[in-house]
């Protein structure tokens, strides 16, 4: 009686194993008739859990949605746009390793989309390895634009530097003096405290303490008795994604958002919409703001809620803004370089001038060649005590002209790449 | 079963066949893992974490002390690496030897404390400690950069003697780490077929019984401790290079739990190899389950709970089996085929 | 007298803490006590407690039924009554599932045992995040407990106070439940001699389920009480299973005032150290296991355990 496994079971095992290696689904080296036909991939690095998460989804909205828009109406250079996702998960090491797949296994033409500063500079530093173009939508640490900037990095988002520079002159004279800092303990929290410390100090301020919040920190009240203790006039909190989700209903339910003043440096559209008018408080920067009286600003508005009818976020804010208009412009710099080649693409884009037209914001916008740091608009808002609608949260003050809101400092310690040790990178 | 029942293990030499297909396998890696669909970064990093999977497994599988805080030892060493370049001298070995003594003193220290504990109240002090470090890793952010972590490690040239290999390409990379591989196997193989060894499977076995025999059995856990830290280190120093930088998520209990989920799914309790397995497992359904499904944890842990409850000696235990099953049908026919005795 | 006054909110703040902590590590403490099981899946299912009461108390939390539409306009205090009621069963159903699971590892090696639950914690994880995403919820609560209340010219949280008076709640009514019933002595002879109990004719297997069911189920109270203090995110059952299992360490394995009193005390020190140093007062909690630890073996108040095993 036979048992186990004949010699002639195994040899065909073999065969079919060996040639589902060879010719099945495994390879991923499609060959293609013309160069044209390859599509131009875009790896999409967003937030999908984590801390951000919220946000990662909101931005990769805008991205995908220019990328559509793009097919539209043909594509780049003859070629259509196509995109891969992954989850950078809110953590550094796997953004390091997302990015790796992405470049060596997926072969993807450019990289975008960040959140969170650490995991914009994990992407970064393997994006500058195999000189893959990389697009950090929206982390705002001062130091993507100063001793984190590469040469094929490009920071779309304000940083935490130009909304302290929009926000401390006017805060110091109107509030007071004493200021308490409250930092995110990561890049961005840090960099943005340390800005806000040496703007404010400038204009007269006086910090009299800074508190470090852990990242994920959900229980603040050690941190809001802290505070209560001091007394401040003023509180600067470079504080992110859910962190200050919560810390801010915490605020707002102890009834503290009225003294001290707050300044919250820059506030992200996912982070608050949905919670109500009421949860807003305090003096905050943006980039964007959806009812804001230019012409085309409705036009996106409408585009937006079309294409994502089935999202919470009934309408766009600047973190989608911020991925949107960093994919269209990638792709209009394509076009001008008339190539993927990164080192063309990246020549067409520093000094690259943007009219506050197609910006859908009140000034110009250029690229820094020195910095690689987007110089945009920058607005103050607050909230809102007489909306038009329930989406309209935000009162926008005040608005400043980039120029008059860079970010000095940081650009002082960026030393980008030379164009000699950047790889050739094109696909 | 328990590991080097067989007797002809136990008189190995320095090669076993395991061995040899093993370094065939991952030493050609490089050539086809794009062939396969994958990429040579992954090949690196399964390497790395083969390498920490079989030092931990000196201490799991052959002295039965189960370490849920590992992944400390491993981030200290990425960490010491770096900061040994960034500060003291940028030498790729002096590198490779601060990782391991990094994570060796620690690991030492740690063990001072439990060393004299076993099972779970072991297990819950590795776990204690193991966060403890996390946290200061976590904060100490002048010093590891914090939850942003440690960026900028360069692949520094291999150099021996007038030669340096070039490490920033992948394909150098892969060989350097597969040739730390080899000699960190080899020695680990050497040493559980040694008397230390022998040694440790005893207290695996009954460490009542080996006090009462008169060895010295704290020193021997401290020591399968501090062992299994500095392959750690070592591994971590190899991944602080592949990564070019050290983050801090690798300390969690998160990243900890995934090492005794790979060695244990693996067979490590029965099997020297079986953390290579289980390893090998862990990463290719991290990236091709991955691929198509979110929740490929899901099974993954499922698959963990199911080893647990009917196999604890996981894939290794089940091929020892089959094995055996084939030889014991071998017999059987052998003794079939024979002529009857008496006609 | 300056040193009372900017210390004494903070470890006020600590007594509270201390309280909930006692409260997340009750069901585990019973467990471990009884069964001899270290269950690290007590953070998941703290936290599946959470969800489910997230899906009770707000429509988009995960019960999309439009049937239950006239459910979700009950006023929020009904349905977080509920939700609390409820919750609980729900996730001591989990619990049983999950001691069906380790009957195969009972009689060997307690790290078996150890392995399978950590598996499972893993497993319900995953699972929360497949089924309510990894993004983070939000707990309503009724707005009678929500809100500041200013003492001595600051203002504290409301909901804290209410949830440290729960917290003694619960501890007194499990205490009084172990001391005064029937089935509570049945557990703690279970806990004592768990051979004899059989011998007595008590049915084991059933006992065992049950305990299990309660201990998690007050994994689950506890999940659900801490929600707005903590979160509601996947993860955040790490968070929770931590300190329990340190508490535990700390106060000693089959000792219920143990567990209560290590659990105030380490959130004393947490609250103190957030006084000085936030960033690191939860490290102060591993600190202090190891030093006690180091000086007396059993911590404060245990016996000999499953863990010297």
């Amino acid at each position: 009686m036979k048992s186990g496994v004949s010699r002639r079971t195994l040899l065909i095992n073999g065969v079919l194993v060996g040639g589902a290696t060879f010719f099945g689904p495994w390879r991923h080296h499609h060959v293609y008739a013309q160069k044209k036909d390859k599509p131009i991939l875009i790896g999409l690095t967003h937030d999908a859990s984590g801390q951000f998460a919220n946000s990662g989804q909101d931005e990769q909205r805008g991205t995908i949605m220019a990328i559509e828009e793009a097919n539209a109406k043909g594509g780049v250079l003859g070629r259509k746009l196509a995109y891969i996702t992954a989850d950078t998960e809110t953590t550094p090491a796997t953004g390091s390793r997302v990015a790796e797949r992405m470049i060596t296994r997926n072969e993807v033409a450019f990289l975008v989309g960040a959140i969170q500063s650490g995991v914009a500079n994990a992407i970064g530093q393997v994006a500058q390895k195999y000189g893959c173009v990389y697009f950090n939508t929206n982390s705002s640490s001062p130091t993507e634009s100063g001793k984190d900037c590469k040469r094929v990095k490009f920071v779309w988002d304000g940083s935490g530097a130009n909304f302290a520079l929009a926000a401390a002159d006017n805060a110091v004279r109107t509030f007071g003096k004493r200021w308490q800092l409250l930092t995110n303990d990561y890049v961005w929290g840090h960099n943005t405290s340390k800005a806000t410390r040496e703007i404010a100090t400038r204009f007269g301020a006086q910090i009299v303490d800074e508190i470090l919040v852990p990242v994920g920190t959900r229980d603040f009240s050690p941190i809001l008795l802290k505070v209560q203790q001091a007394k401040p006039d003023v509180v600067a909190a470079a504080v992110g994604g859910d962190d200050f989700k919560v810390m801010r209903q915490e605020v707002v339910k102890l009834g503290l958002d009225q003294k001290p003043a707050w300044l919250n440096n820059q506030q992200d559209w996912p982070d608050i919409y949905g919670l109500g008018i009421e949860s807003v408080f305090g003096v905050f920067g943006t980039t964007w703001y959806h009812k804001l009286p230019l012409p085309g600003v409705t036009d996106l508005v409408r585009r937006y809620q079309q294409r994502w009818p089935d999202t919470r976020i009934d309408v766009p804010g600047n973190v989608f803004y911020n991925g949107y208009m960093a994919m269209w412009e990638l792709i209009r710099a394509i076009e001008r370089a008339g190539s993927t080649n990164n080192l063309k693409v990246i020549k067409a884009l520093e000094g690259h001038k943007m009219s506050a037209k197609d910006r859908l914001q009140h000034h110009d916008a250029w690229i820094d060649p020195e910095t690689h740091h987007v110089q945009q608009t920058i607005y103050l808002a607050a909230r809102n005590d007489k909306p038009t609608d329930p989406t309209d949260y935000f009162k926008i003050m005040s608005w400043s002209e980039p120029s008059k809101v860079r970010d000095v400092e940081s650009a002082k310690t960026c030393k980008l790449q030379s164009y000699e040790s950047t790889p050739t990178y094109e696909q | 079963m328990t590991v080097g029942d067989d007797p002809r293990t136990l008189a190995a030499g320095w090669l076993s066949p395991g061995m040899l297909v093993a370094f065939a396998v991952f030493g050609t890696l490089p050539l086809w893992i794009e062939r396969v669909g994958l990429y040579r970064y992954l090949g690196v990093e399964i390497l790395i974490w083969c390498l920490f999977a079989l030092g931990f497994n000196l201490l799991l599988g052959y002295t039965g002390l189960p370490s849920f805080g590992h992944g400390a030892y491993f981030g200290i060493g990425a960490y010491a690496m770096g900061l040994t370049q960034f500060h003291l001298v940028a030498d790729l070995w002096i590198g490779l030897l601060a990782a391991m003594l990094a994570a060796a003193v620690v690991g030492g220290s740690v063990a001072l404390f439990i060393s004299h504990r076993r099972g779970i109240y072991f297990a819950l002090m590795t776990i204690a400690f193991g966060q403890m470090f996390f946290f200061i890793a976590s904060k100490w952010t002048s010093v590891t950069g914090g939850e942003d972590g440690l960026l900028n490690i360069a692949r520094l040239p291999a150099r021996l003697g007038v030669v340096a290999f070039d490490l920033t390409g992948n394909l150098a990379m892969s060989y350097f780490v597969f040739a730390v591989f080899v000699m960190a196997t080899v020695l680990l193989w050497r040493l559980v077929h040694s008397p230390f060894g022998k040694v440790l499977r005893a207290i695996k076995q009954n460490e009542t019984r080996m006090a009462y025999l008169g060895y010295r059995v704290y020193v021997y856990k401290w020591a399968s401790f501090t062992l299994s830290c500095a392959v750690a280190g070592l591994a971590g120093g190899l991944f602080a290079m592949a990564q070019n930088g050290a983050y801090v998520q690798v300390m969690s209990l998160q990243w900890s739990g995934v090492v005794v989920l790979m060695t244990l799914i693996g067979g490590g309790l029965v099997s020297f190899w079986g953390p290579v397995v289980g390893t090998v497992v862990y990463f290719l359904a991290r990236d091709l389950l991955g691929a198509y499904t979110e929740s490929w944890l899901l099974w993954f842990g499922l698959m963990f709970m199911l080893v647990v409850m009917f196999k604890p000696e996981g894939l290794a235990g089940l091929w020892q089996d089959a094995v055996a099953r084939h030889a014991a049908h071998r017999r059987a026919r052998a003794v079939a085929l024979q002529p009857a005795a008496s006609e | 007298m300056e040193l009372i006054g900017t210390l004494g909110p903070h470890l006020l703040n600590g007594v509270a803490l201390g309280l909930l902590f006692a409260l997340v590590a009750l069901g585990f403490m019973l467990i471990i006590g009884v069964m001899e099981v270290i269950n690290l899946a007590h953070g998941s299912l703290f936290a599946l407690g959470a969800y489910v009461a997230v899906a009770l108390v707000t429509p988009e939390g995960g019960l999309r039924l439009t049937a239950l539409a006239p459910y979700f306009s009950m006023p929020i205090p009904g349905r977080f009554v509920i939700a609390l009621l409820l919750a609980p069963l729900a996730v001591a159903g989990v619990g049983m599932l999950l001691e069906l699971c380790l009957r195969r590892t009972y009689g060997r090696d307690p790290l078996y045992g150890l392995l399978l639950t950590f598996g499972a914690a893993l497993v319900i994880e995953e699972l929360i995040r497949l089924v309510w995403g990894p993004t983070e919820r939000f707990l309503p609560l009724p707005t009678a407990i929500t809100g500041g209340v200013t003492m001595g010219g600051l203002v504290y949280s409301v909901y804290r106070f209410f949830a440290s008076a729960f917290a003694v709640g619960m501890i007194l009514l499990l205490w009084l439940f172990l001391q005064r019933t029937r089935y509570g002595a049945l557990i703690k002879a279970g806990a004592h001699d768990s051979e004899m109990v059989r011998a007595l004719g008590v049915n084991l297997t059933r006992l065992r389920l049950l305990v299990f069911a309660f201990g998690t189920g007050l994994a689950a109270v506890a999940g659900i009480v801490m929600a707005p203090i903590w979160g509601v995110r996947p993860h955040v059952g790490v968070d929770a299973v931590v300190p329990a299992f340190v508490i535990i360490v700390l106060g000693g394995v089959g000792s219920f005032w143990g567990a209560v009193i290590a659990g105030l005390l380490i959130g004393m020190v947490v609250g103190l150290t957030g006084a000085f140093a936030t960033a690191w007062s939860l490290v102060s909690m591993y600190v202090l296991l190891v030093l006690v630890v180091t000086v007396r073996g059993r911590g404060l108040l245990g016996k000999k355990s499953v863990l010297e095993r």
